[in-house]
Parts: C-alpha cells; structure tokens; sequence
C-alpha cells in the first residue's frame, strides 16, 4: 500500500515544487499532531489498564479508615491527599481503576453481544420482523437512556452490577443500529454474492466476510464506548444508583468527597481527572484506530 | 457426450415493478452439453446476464416462469436446500470484475480453501489443492502468493482467482459473466485461455456470457445472440462467423474490426432489425444445429415451420 501510495503523493512535486512541499509540508505536520494524540490515547489506556492489572496487588488497605489523617491535602506521603476518612486517595484511585475499568469492559462487551445478535435479527429475518426489530431500536434510541438506566438500577437496587446490567440493557442500541446498517451493506457486496454464488451458506457468509468488515467500525466503537461507559458508570455512582461505599470506584469517590469539597477539593478532584483522563484516553485510541483501519481499508 | 448439462424451455423472466411486473426475457430456449462452451451473445440489457443468473437463480425479486433444469434438478422449483448444493458445486460462476468479487479483508486462499473444505477436504489438503489450482491456472509461486490479499494482485491474476473459486467445487458447468470486461485486451486473452484450457482439462461445458463478439470465435463451440429478451440465432461458431442468418447477428459481427475487411466497421442499423415478438421469433432450423428466428427470413413466407 505504501508502495503504490508513494508515486501519487510524489506526483505534484512535477507539477510545481512549491505546491507540493506545502502539500507535503501539511501532510506530515497533520501525521504528526496525530501520531502525537495517538501516543498520548495509547499511553493513557496502557498505564490504565497496567494500573487496573497490578496496582490493586501492591497497594496497601484502602478501606480501613484512619480519622486522624482526615482530609490531609496532596504531599510527599500522600500524594492526592486523603479524604474525610483518612484513607489515601492515589491508592484508592488505583484500586479503583481496576473496578471501573472491569465494570465498563463487562458493560461494552454485554451490550455487543446483545447488539451483534439483534442487528443479527433484523438482517437476516424475514422482512417485516427485521422491519419490527428495527422500529423497536428506534424507540429504545428515541429514549433518554441514561433514565431508563436509573430505573432498571433503582428497580435492582442500587449496586454496581445493577449500574452495569441496566448500562447493557440500553447500551446496545446504537451497536445494534450501526452493526445492521454495515450488515445490510457488506450483504449486498459483490463477494459477497460471489460467494453466496459458489454455495457457502449463510451463517459462513456472515462469520468470514460481513463480521470482518463491520470490525474497523466496531473497533473504533468500542473504544469509543470504554470511555463513554467509564463516564456512565461514574454517573451512576454519582447520582447514588451504582457502586456505593466504601467502593473505590472512581464515581463513587467523587460523590462521597461531594461533602467536603470547598475544604478539601482533592478528594474529589483527582477521582474526577482520572475518569476525565481515561474517558479521553479511550476516544483517542478510537480515533487512532479509525484512522488506520480506515487507511487500510481504502488503501485496496 | 450429448448429456444435457443446462436446459432452460420457455424461460420467461420479469422484475416486480411499482405498477405490476416489467417482462425482461420472453420466453427463452437453451441447452449446453456436457464438455460443451456456448456463447450467449448480446447487448446490455438484451437480457444474457438475468438468464444465467437466474440458472442459480440470484435474484429474489425476479418472477419466472417456463423451466430451468440443471442435471435433473428444477432450478425454479427446487429448495433453497438443494440451490445451495447445486450453486459451487453443480454449476460455478466466474464474475465479471474481478476487484469486486473478492473480499478486501480475506487473504486469496481464504477466498478458495472454504469450497474445497465444503467438498469434505480436510485443511491440510485443502490448502494444498488451492495452491495446485492456483499453480494450474498459472498464479506464479501460488502457495506463497495464496497468503497474499486481493489488492496485492493484478487484475489478471484476480481473475485468475475468480476462476479458480469457480472450478475448485468441482462443477459441470461454468457460467462466467463477462469475465473479460474488465481487463486489457491483452490481459483478456490470457485469462480466455486460462478459462478454456482449465475447463477443457476437466470437461466441463462453458456458458459464456458476453457483449464482445470478438472474444466468441476463438472460444466457444456454439454461439447464442439474443436481441430484446429473446434468442433470436443460435450456430455452431463457424457458421455462425461465415453464414449469420439474423439481421441481429449480421450487424453485430459488421461491428467487429476484422483484418481482412478494412474500413468497413458499421454501426448497428436498428430500422432493418425486425422487432421481434412471440410469433416471428419461432426458431427455424437452416443448418446443421442452426437456428434463427423467423423475422429473419424474410423470404421464407410465414408459417413455414
């Protein structure tokens, strides 16, 4: 692909060698503010998820609470400080890192398979059920689903499995959505007809040629997702219907410093940064994936 | 020999319009033999193309009537069970663009090792007789080139693979749409040989589908022109060459250049080509296995079949 890419892109250099060092001038400082961010995407989501993996074995207790060191703000020995309980706020967001990251993975990937199997559905189902499917997505997208979501977690109690089982439950929608549109599309694809042409059945059909090609989209999606689901499922700790205390989840620390945050902003502020960072941490890997998946593709 | 592999009677084939049904093929006579390569001749839209897909019948919206039997199977009437053990691996199709008829995202063996796995093969084996296939139809070093991906081919070579997938369910019949129409003339009769030798090797008819008159005479056996939905000819080659009856026919092969007629290329003369219809397209026997239809001879007073 580089190969072939290369004569075309040294082309205008004939037609006018100023125009084409101002071209190539804009092309490699493009590439480079966006390999920057992907750097930066990667590096965020690996330390995030080296955190989630090992930070929760070498950290000490961070539930015991010792009321003598309340609200001690950001220094050497603590280094976020400490919240009204006394407890160390950098290791509670360790610990807590591999909670919301696990309960957003375990979300995303429910509310996938939910979304595969239904736009699933309303592809290959007679029409007037794939129709049916269809209209029932669009009513569940006309829904404001982060209430819906407060309504199965407040019917479940609040936890942090009913925030992740009432986060699948509307998740899946726009997955659904999106994976039928690309479904129906791959499906009318000349190979695809080829291969229908030459006997393979349908369920091969969609496992070697219409998965695959929906997957640069749905890579780009579920990292997308991560960071949106990280976010959710803060805000369902924070307005009380997901993990309740003493969790480290990140939400969940953020309304529980709520209290006292004019006189110690720390307790909340760094719960705060680390979903804001991980969220967009996440949505740069995405838009890095989609450009290079999406170069890839077009590159045949 | 003379075992029909394909036989359509009174094909009739139409598309589900707004306003009711759109007649495209009106009533449709063919045969192929085993071993045997017929050309189905004509222009876009004469119908050539709905015909043979409607062989492995393709198209959900299309309503047929009349009947297609390959072996002894009825296409029309025949499960969706039974179409799906007769497409590959009764009757393979090779596609008129190469590009488009192979997925991006699979490697090229990927595109045929499943079809020789669909015949029982084990995956060993399977990716051996995809590189010997790829090997015979002349794919240089093919089992390294068998990892490769579709974009790292050229389009001869695509259509070389397109060829291969078509063969590798060890069918009786090819059926290939224009398999030329989308190379360079000289990339075409490379891959019309490759076509010709590979399904001669294993005896397989041919059901060559194309506008190209150019391409029929080196090689099919027997050519079909259809005008307007309907067959209105069918020859054995030569005599189609030397003594075309069909107005249809005639204009078509002034249309090609040829080496020893100079200057004489001719646009098609639609006012002297009789419009056909159900009556004057009854087909007439002039020759040895010759047909046209009864527009053509004028001569002949009607009623003379």
């Amino acid at each position: 692909m580089t190969a072939t890419a290369t004569p075309q892109r040294r082309a205008p250099r004939a037609a006018g060698a100023a125009f084409a060092a101002a071209r190539r001038g804009w092309r490699t400082r493009h590439r480079t503010a966006g390999s920057v961010l992907d750097v930066v995407g990667f590096a965020i989501v690996g330390v995030v998820v080296l955190t989630a993996l090992v930070g929760p074995l070498i950290a000490p207790d961070v539930y015991a609470s010792h009321i003598q060191n309340a609200r001690l703000a950001p220094s050497a020995a603590h280094l976020m400080g400490t919240d009204d309980q006394g407890r160390d706020v950098f290791w509670r967001i360790v610990v807590g890192s591999r909670t919301t990251l696990s309960a957003a993975v375990i979300t995303v990937i429910l509310y996938s398979v939910i979304g595969v199997l239904i736009a699933t559905v309303a592809v290959l189902a007679p029409r007037w059920i794939g129709d049916m499917v269809m209209r029932v997505v669009d009513v569940m997208q006309a829904f404001p689903s982060l209430i819906f979501a407060l309504l199965i977690a407040a019917l479940m109690g609040p936890s942090l499995q009913s925030s992740i089982v009432a986060l699948a439950a509307t998740g899946w929608v726009v997955t659904a959505r999106l994976l039928a549109g690309i479904m129906r599309e791959t499906l009318t694809e000349p190979y695809v007809e080829a291969a229908r042409t030459l006997g393979v059945s349908t369920w091969a059909l969609l496992l070697r040629h219409v998965f695959p090609n929906a997957l640069p989209t749905l890579w780009v999606k579920w990292a997308g997702d991560l960071g949106i689901t990280i976010l959710l499922i803060g805000s369902m700790s924070f307005i009380g219907a997901g993990a309740q205390p003493p969790s480290a989840e990140w939400g969940a620390m953020v309304i529980a410093a709520k209290g006292y945050v004019t006189s110690a902003w720390w307790g909340a502020l760094f719960p705060g940064l680390a979903i804001a960072c991980t969220s967009m941490g996440f949505a740069l890997v995405g838009d890095a994936i989609h450009h290079r998946l999406s170069h890839r593709v077009k590159g045949h | 020999m003379n075992e029909e592999i394909l036989r359509i009677d009174g094909l009739r084939l139409a598309a589900r319009g707004p306003d009711g049904a759109i007649p495209l093929v009106h009533g449709v006579d063919l045969a192929v033999r085993r071993g045997e390569r017929l050309a189905l001749v004509g222009e876009s839209g004469s119908g050539k193309s709905i015909t043979a897909r409607a062989v492995l019948r393709l198209d959900d919206d299309i309503t047929a009537s009349g009947s297609i039997r390959v072996g002894d199977t009825d296409v029309l009437t025949a499960s969706e069970r039974t179409m799906r053990s007769i497409r590959g691996r009764r009757v393979g199709m090779v596609f008129q663009d190469p590009l488009s008829a192979l997925d991006p995202l699979v490697r090229i063996g990927g595109h045929i090792e499943p079809l020789f796995r669909a015949r029982g093969m084990r995956p060993v084996v399977a990716r051996s007789e995809t590189a010997k296939l790829l090997h015979e139809l002349g794919v240089p070093d093919a089992s390294r080139r068998a990892v490769s991906f579709p974009h790292e081919f050229s389009g001869g070579m695509r259509q070389r693979v397109v060829i291969a997938m078509a063969l590798a369910g060890d069918p009786d019949l090819v059926i290939a749409d224009e398999p030329t129409t989308a190379l360079d003339v000289r990339v075409q009769k490379q891959v019309l040989r490759v076509l010709a030798e590979s399904t001669s090797r294993r005896g397989l008819a041919v059901l060559l589908i194309t506008h190209d008159v150019g391409i029929v005479a080196g090689f099919a056996d027997r050519v079909a022109v259809m005008y307007r939905g309907r067959i209105v000819e069918s020859a054995p080659t030569s005599a189609f060459f030397s003594d075309a009856r069909h107005p249809y026919s005639q204009g078509l092969l002034r249309a090609v250049p040829q080496l020893d007629r100079p200057g004489r290329l001719l646009p098609l003369d639609r006012a002297s080509i009789p419009e056909p219809d159900d009556d004057n397209s009854v087909l007439v026997e002039v020759g040895q296995d010759h047909l046209v239809a009864r527009s053509a001879l004028a001569a002949a007073p009607m009623g003379a079949a």
